[in-house]
């Protein structure tokens, strides 16, 4: 038993995690489609901006779920007393409220725009500029931000839970990278599953090579963070959510998927859906063995 | 800043009477921890008995701001048992040569306070004592400061129109010093085990003490949080007769900031490489494209 108490930061934190880290994930690689893709590309960039911004909106109904106080949550952005802007840079979470803000931002200008371009506002021949706004050097910046506000919303969870005095948590620095590789993996493999059916099959050969490699980037630094934790790796490989983690999200999420996939060619077959299916429960175990591995070695639960 | 006030623990003379607790609970009109409060019907349930020596409060909680703790120690060794196991097993079976080390556990007001740190509303503020104090009305119960607190001081709690689901800890009562009062706790203590006073003050009473008890034999006397190793100083700080861990208090507290550089540039390494990975997926096909087909033009 440790002597930090529990935050009990349970299932609304873990649902959080997860679907902020498909949206950040499928929203980074959006970005990186948009610099540097060919045209048939961008259609799976935009089935990321028709993803990011609804899950954004979830997320925050989530976060605020959360919260004991939920008519409060604008005090993480608005000082209470003196209606002057909040923000703490060495505070990850007040950064955290700040990025979501950005990001939702970025992911509606990015949902309008796409949704101008299939010519889904009405706007006629309008909508042809929004197409044009996108290819031109404005929405090439735009790309860039956006891959900034995905790597922010990815990455400032781990954070937050590193900046903290709970075991397993505060023994690394990994997690901020583990969450950013784990919202790559899981928002390409949303973006598999979402376009499977419509996407080029070339596009999705893409999508998958880059989903493939951040798994393995996942997979890596999953290693690293165990090591990380130093004489606490024993108690985390033993721990029942630390074994969540390591056999559910290393095993099932992760190396499962990668052998199904370089075995495609030799068997004939890529089950492609499957795939996207595990690394998804792989990112959701992942999120979720680390949370309450870290609170099941806390003082007082309740 | 105005003069640090702050309390000094001199946990040798603690006899775990619980005046302290008792105190707090009447100024700061905390109700006991029961199942079930009692009502004008009921006379309410009390908490199963922890079975840890006299320790019937467990731990701190939204209620409980000051926690004694009993912490028994056998020197002796058992029956049987050669001196190298005895540091291994604590306890002799019949309990007859029991030596207790008692503590009133507090808020330790620490000069870097995690708490303060990670709140992201602002509601975790220094007062003019330089005592941490949550402004109940601000805090919208995100619980980050629960986490980052490394002794499990702070807890959710509060019933309706009392700050319900906010984060309580001790105040260092700041409304009994803002008249001049000392608080409850160090003015209920009989035994001046806690004492409240100017930090300068308290430390140089903790060294000369500190000093009195190496002479009179016991090498083991040590402070807690009087120098600025821990958290930068302590403004609630302790005299031991072992190590911390035996109190249940870290040798090494962290300070959650220290994760935040570290942490962000090696997220930042992880980024790049997702991007240098989407650019080898998206850019090589492309390149093959091309080997294939030469005269099929850039986009």
């Amino acid at each position: 038993m440790g002597i930090t108490a529990s935050p009990n930061w349970g299932g609304w934190l873990v649902a959080y995690f997860f679907i902020g880290g498909i949206a950040a994930g499928a929203y980074f690689i959006a970005g990186l489609i948009e610099l540097i893709g060919s045209e048939r590309d961008r259609e799976m960039a935009r089935g990321a901006y028709y993803l990011a911004f609804p899950l954004l909106v979830l997320c925050s109904i989530f976060l605020i779920a959360d919260l004991h106080r939920p008519e409060r949550f604008w005090h993480m952005l608005i000082q209470s007393n003196t209606f002057w802007p909040m923000f703490k840079y060495w505070s990850p979470m007040s950064v955290g409220s700040w990025i979501l803000s950005a990001f939702g931002a970025a992911s509606f200008v990015s949902f309008v725009d796409t949704l101008a371009e299939d010519g889904r506002l009405g706007l006629g021949r309008f909508g042809g500029w929004a197409r044009s706004l996108r290819l031109s050097p404005v929405g090439k910046l735009f790309a860039v931000l956006e891959m900034l506000a995905a790597y922010g919303l990815a990455a400032y969870t781990g954070v937050l839970l590193t900046a903290t005095n709970v075991p397993f948590w505060s023994n690394t620095n990994l997690l901020g990278a583990l969450f950013m590789a784990s919202a790559a993996s899981t928002g390409i493999a949303a973006l598999l599953l979402l376009q499977h059916r419509t996407a080029s099959h070339e596009s999705l050969a893409k999508l998958e090579t880059a989903d493939s490699l951040a798994m393995g980037l996942e997979l890596l630094i999953m290693i690293g963070f165990v090591i990380s934790l130093g004489g606490l790796a024993g108690r985390f490989v033993t721990n029942p959510y630390g074994l969540v983690m390591l056999v559910g999200t290393g095993g099932l999420g992760l190396l499962l998927p990668l052998l199904l996939r370089l075995l495609a060619k030799p068997l004939g077959r890529n089950p492609a859906v499957v795939n996207a299916l595990l690394v998804l429960i792989g990112g959701l175990l992942l999120r979720y063995g680390i949370l309450f591995a870290g609170e099941s070695l806390t003082s007082r639960v309740g | 800043m105005s003069d640090a006030y702050g309390f000094y623990t001199d946990t040798t003379v603690c006899i775990g009477c619980k005046a302290c607790q008792v105190a707090c609970h009447q100024w700061n009109e905390l109700p006991a921890e029961l199942e079930q409060q009692p009502t004008e019907h009921s006379p309410g349930q009390t908490r199963p008995m922890t079975g840890n020596s006299y320790d019937n409060t467990g731990s701190f909680s939204d209620v409980n701001w000051r926690h004694v703790k009993f912490i028994e120690k056998s020197e002796i060794p058992a029956m049987g048992t050669t001196a190298a196991s005895v540091s291994h097993s604590p306890q002799d079976p019949n309990r007859d040569n029991l030596q207790w080390l008692m503590m009133s556990d507090v808020c330790k007001h620490c000069v870097n306070a995690p708490c303060l740190e990670v709140c992201p509303t602002g509601a975790i503020i220094r007062t003019e004592f330089d005592s941490v104090y949550i402004q109940e009305p601000v805090c919208n119960g995100c619980r980050n400061c629960v986490g980052a607190c490394p002794f499990g001081v702070i807890h959710m709690g509060g019933t309706a129109n009392e700050g319900e689901g906010t984060a309580k800890k001790c105040t260092l009562c700041y409304d009994r010093m803002q008249h001049g009062l000392t608080p409850a706790c160090a003015q209920a203590c009989p035994t001046e085990s806690i004492q409240f006073g100017k930090i300068t003050d308290l430390k140089v009473r903790a060294e000369q003490r500190v000093k009195d008890l190496h002479d009179l034999g016991f090498p083991q006397a040590q402070l807690y949080g009087a120098d600025t190793k821990i958290l930068g100083g302590l403004n609630s700080f302790y005299l031991l007769m072992d190590q911390p861990e035996v109190y249940g208090l870290p040798s090494n507290p962290k300070l959650p900031s220290r994760a935040v550089i570290p942490s962000t540039f090696l997220s930042m390494g992880s980024a790049l490489l997702v991007a240098l990975g989407g650019l080898f997926a998206f850019r090589k096909k492309r390149m093959e494209e091309f080997a294939a087909d030469p005269t099929a033009k850039e986009r």
